[in-house]
């Protein structure tokens, strides 16, 4: 009976610290890395992020922009994607219109992308202040 | 049979008469104080590479060859430029803000590191544009350091 309770208790212990590792591991499984208000975060996770990550399928989307890398990029390579994010945004390139044809409810608003634009316009600006 | 085959010809000799008068309007325009040229202070070495192998399309001043004023060669060649102009016009140079010269400088150093730019198709009639190894080094570690410099504001 005794060994039995060891056993059971080893067994919880293993569990206990399984789930820990495993919650240890939850901060880099988090989606998008770099900081940004809320309602920018709603718009890029609805619309932009499942291909843009690292682990997307779509090879060309995750080259071009990964939001899962995207704080380790240097200030020079932020502001080439901040722009990037916003021609592509203002000539109505992404999301993708083949993409939109089978997720519709990915097309931006008007309004989802003044918000992507302004946050992108933001950012670099403060960038450019950081570093002069 | 022979006199078709004939007709022909003469059609097609007087289709490619007829379309010589329907020129685009040349690059050639005039080179002022907003041009990289002008309003940077650029090494020899890059001032050359830049003037072989990107200002052809990437500036308001195309050296054209002979053959390039001939249609429908010339048609080709000027949508290369009309193309080559909106992704990158370097006339325009000393009008853009910090911003915009750094992340132009930094898809010039991705672009000539992946070889992507300049074109084959260009490289392969223009020999002087073909860039070696030790010259894609240069303008991509030219194109870095300026970036930077734009960056900090020096």
């Amino acid at each position: 009976m005794k060994n039995l309770n060891l056993i059971t208790s080893l067994f919880l212990l293993l569990l206990l610290s399984s789930s820990i590792s495993f919650a240890d591991e939850k901060p880099d499984e988090k989606k998008i890395t770099l900081k940004m208000p809320e309602d920018v975060r709603a718009v890029v996770d609805n619309s932009c992020f499942g291909c843009h990550n690292t682990d997307s399928r779509n090879e060309d989307a995750r080259e071009h922009l990964d939001f899962k890398t995207m704080h380790q990029l240097s200030d020079i390579k932020k502001l080439g994607a901040f722009k990037e994010i916003r021609e592509v945004i203002e000539e109505n390139e992404m999301p993708p219109k083949k993409f939109l044809e089978r997720r519709p409810e990915k097309e931006l608003t008007e309004e989802q992308k003044k918000i992507l634009i302004d946050w992108v316009k933001k950012e670099s600006v403060a960038l450019m202040n950081q570093n002069q | 049979m022979r006199r078709i085959f004939q007709l022909l010809i003469l059609l097609f000799i007087l289709a490619l008469v007829v379309i010589q008068f329907f020129q685009p309007e040349k690059n050639k325009g005039e080179i002022d104080s907003n041009h990289i040229l002008k309003s940077e202070q650029l090494p020899e070495e890059i001032s050359s590479l830049l003037s072989n192998a990107c200002l052809d399309c990437h500036s308001n001043q195309t050296n054209y060859l002979w053959y390039h004023q001939v249609a429908p060669v010339s048609w080709f060649i000027n949508g290369h430029i009309t193309e080559g102009k909106s992704e990158l016009n370097l006339s325009d140079w000393g009008s853009w803000d910090p911003i915009d010269k750094i992340t132009a400088l930094d898809d010039m150093a991705t672009e000539v590191k992946k070889g992507k730019m300049p074109l084959q198709s260009y490289v392969l009639i223009h020999r002087k544009a073909k860039l070696s190894e030790e010259q894609k080094a240069s303008l991509t570690a030219w194109a870095e350091s300026l970036s930077e410099k734009v960056l900090t504001g020096e």
